[in-house]
């Protein structure tokens, strides 16, 4: 009974508690779920895209108006879409190996007590949750979620209930938890930086921090130039849909049949607003994955990672060009060809810091002596991910090919597999690799790596054939392929990624499994398992 | 002022460079494109904020920040009576109505810092300061 008390007594503590490790920890959990409902709703779409007529009782229970009858509405399928999106984006691969990590194992590494400002640390963490909460009311006030996608392009974000279901309430509160993520994430930003550069251990200099260290710290400098601008945005979109401003909605729009009264705005403004945030928010999402896995390949390799320095600044390098390469997402918004050129040729740039990183991976791997850990497997992935998901950059970042794959499947494929999939592995590589100093425990090692090849097979299985169905131009965010003719030859390869899917949703649990039980039950840790070199292992 | 506080406040002072940045960039686009801009009828007496600033920075470099603080007063007081003469269908006053609500905001959160951390809470202050200035000409002058 005593040592119940004492438990509860402890949660009440440490639910806002300021301790850098608890949150942490509270960040990993809150990405966690977020990526568990993220998944659930990819694979309710992926349903749907296969089966797009039958009707399902369970839809009917969980949105009556969006599937009367148990049919899903294209609406319900586009508010799916957006909150897949925004959920994965902000809360996954924003949350986790930033604010999860970062949080845990930044002060440790630089011999701090903790970061430098534990309460607004603190604020930040539930700024976020909230953020979390707003979003996801979406789902239960009227009309539902927003149909605009993780990006809420005007005019569609604009203008209200007439736009549809989901574009009044919803899309206010997902405007609102994008606000509020802004200032939490700035808050964070803040935090990270200051602890880097005022509590690193005496005799620490910058190019002595593991690189870890300067994933997230570059990560933290992206984040503060960064979010203000969305916040910016945001603030206009919602002034735009409440108080009858035209910052982004232009004159002449016939919404309905019914004829507008703004003018002047401009849409394409707030596209600017939008990626001038949304490029560098790609590297917010990876650098820290790329700090992290350059840091277990050097360790189960027994060496040095090769080149410290160049891995250094081509994060600064790749963390600068991200702010000059969002007009690549606006090849076919009607921008001047001469524009386009620069952005183009800017975007391929940021092809030399990441060859940089990938071969300097490799040589790190050449002639080492390689201990093939679960861990080291999940870093392995994250190089050939990051390889097969970045060469589509290339192909993409050229206009003249753009302007063929803008909004097919091909895109969504080249993002899925950099952004979404590297990252994801490398935060599977990360609680592999930090289990033991987070919890004590190893998380078991066999179940590890079974679940490593099963995921990284179904992965490829899910991304790859949509490259192809993006070679025949067929369109992103459409419900219903079998209306169209020219579709019908991807709908079999479309069935086999679904099933993909569903197989790779499955084999997930292996890993829900493995982390629960070895939180209580793995094998105990000692204090530094995998003979590194960096202080969290030694410093308690 | 220890070099944490100086550090912190020197980053959110670039956060916030930043969203005025991006607002600034939207006012300059929205004006060129839009066909629809008409310059802001900004109320004479807004320039009776002009000395506000640079008078609060003294006050605070004098280490006055009780005086600093009733200027940042005054000067929020000021900014909310002009913003409830501004028309938000009128796109160039709705650009005012944003900045001035943002600076507002600004000013506020300033005089609190200078309440709970004194003079430490001053380079904030000083870029608020500056930051009224650009914004006076941008609205006031250029737009």
């Amino acid at each position: 009974m005593d040592a119940r008390g004492a438990a509860e007594g402890r949660t009440a503590v440490t639910l806002f508690s300021t301790d850098h490790r608890v949150i942490g920890k509270q960040y990993i959990g809150l990405a966690l779920f977020s990526v568990l409902l993220g998944m659930l709703l990819s694979l309710v779409m992926r349903f749907h895209l296969v089966h797009p007529d039958s009707k399902v009782r369970l839809f009917q229970m969980l949105w009556p108006d969006g599937a009367p009858g148990g049919q899903m509405t294209p609406e319900l399928y586009l508010s799916l879409m957006t909150m897949h999106g925004t959920i994965m984006v902000f809360f996954v691969l924003t949350t986790a190996p930033q604010s999860g990590f970062g949080n845990y194992f930044l002060p440790l590494q630089l011999g701090a007590k903790d970061m430098a400002f534990p309460v607004l640390n603190m604020l930040s963490f539930w700024t976020t949750a909230l953020s979390l909460v707003t979003l996801l009311a979406a789902f239960l006030v009227e009309g539902g979620a927003p149909l605009s996608g993780w990006t809420a392009y005007p005019p569609l974000s604009g203008l209200g209930k007439i736009t549809g279901p989901g574009q009044g309430l919803g899309q206010d509160l997902w405007i609102v938890s994008i606000a509020l993520f802004c200032a939490a994430s700035l808050m964070g930003a803040i935090n990270f930086i200051v602890t880097v550069i005022e509590l690193r251990a005496p005799g620490m200099g910058y190019f002595d921090m593991p690189l870890t260290c300067w994933g997230w710290f570059v990560t933290a400098l992206i984040s503060l130039f960064a979010f203000a601008v969305l916040l910016a945005g945001g603030i206009l979109l919602l002034l735009d849909r409440s108080a009858g401003t035209s910052f982004f909605i232009p004159a002449g729009l016939v919404v309905n049949d019914q004829a507008q009264t703004r003018s002047g705005g401009s849409p394409i403004l707030f596209q600017h607003l939008f990626w001038f945030f949304g490029h560098p928010e790609v590297y917010i999402a990876i650098l820290p994955g790329m700090g992290l896995i350059s840091t277990v390949l050097g360790v189960f390799s027994g060496k040095k990672v090769f080149g410290y320095k160049a891995m250094a600044i081509a994060m600064l390098a790749i963390g600068g060009l991200g702010f000059v390469v969002w007009g690549h997402h606006m090849f076919i918004s009607g921008m001047s060809p001469y524009s386009s050129i620069a952005f183009s040729v800017l975007t391929l740039a940021v092809g030399v810091p990441s060859a940089v990183k990938t071969f300097n991976w490799l040589a790190t791997l050449w002639g080492g002596r390689l201990r093939f850990s679960a861990a080291m497997h999940y870093a392995l992935g994250f190089v050939s991910l990051f390889i097969t998901g970045g060469i589509t950059g290339l192909v993409l970042g050229q206009p003249g090919l753009d302007i063929y794959f803008h909004d097919t499947y091909f895109v969504v494929a080249h993002f899925h597999l950099i952004m979404g999939v590297a990252a994801i592995f490398a935060i599977f590589a990360g609680l592999h690799y930090w289990f033991p100093k987070m919890y004590g425990r190893f998380l078991h090692e066999g179940l590890g790596k079974l679940h490593f090849f099963l995921t990284f097979a179904l992965v490829y299985a899910v991304f790859v054939p949509l490259h192809f169905a993006g070679f025949v131009g067929n369109p992103r965010r459409y419900p219903d392929f079998k209306e169209y003719e020219f579709l019908k030859t991807v709908l079999p390869l479309h069935i086999g990624v679904t099933h993909a899917a569903y197989t790779l949703a499955a084999v997930q649990l292996l890993f829900l499994g493995n982390y629960f039980w070895s939180k209580r039950r793995g094998a105990v840790a000692p204090a530094n398992p995998w003979g590194a070199d960096t202080r969290e292992w030694s410093d308690d | 002022m220890t070099n944490i506080a100086r550090t912190g406040q020197s980053l959110l002072i670039a956060a916030s460079s930043m969203l005025f940045a991006a607002f600034t960039s939207a006012l300059v686009v929205r004006r060129a494109i839009g066909g629809d801009w008409v310059s802001p009828p900004l109320p004479y007496w807004i320039w009776l904020t002009l000395p506000l600033a640079p008078l609060a920075s003294w006050w605070i470099h004098r280490g006055r920040t009780g005086w600093a603080m009733a200027a940042g007063v005054l000067l929020v007081a000021l900014q909310l009576a002009v913003l409830a003469q501004l028309r938000l269908a009128v796109i160039g006053e709705a650009f005012c109505a944003v900045l001035t609500a943002a600076h507002a905001v600004h000013a506020a959160a300033g005089v609190a810092a200078l309440g709970r951390f004194g003079v430490n809470a001053g380079l904030f202050w000083h870029f608020a300061g500056l930051l009224w200035l650009y914004l006076l000409f941008l609205l006031g002058v250029w737009a």
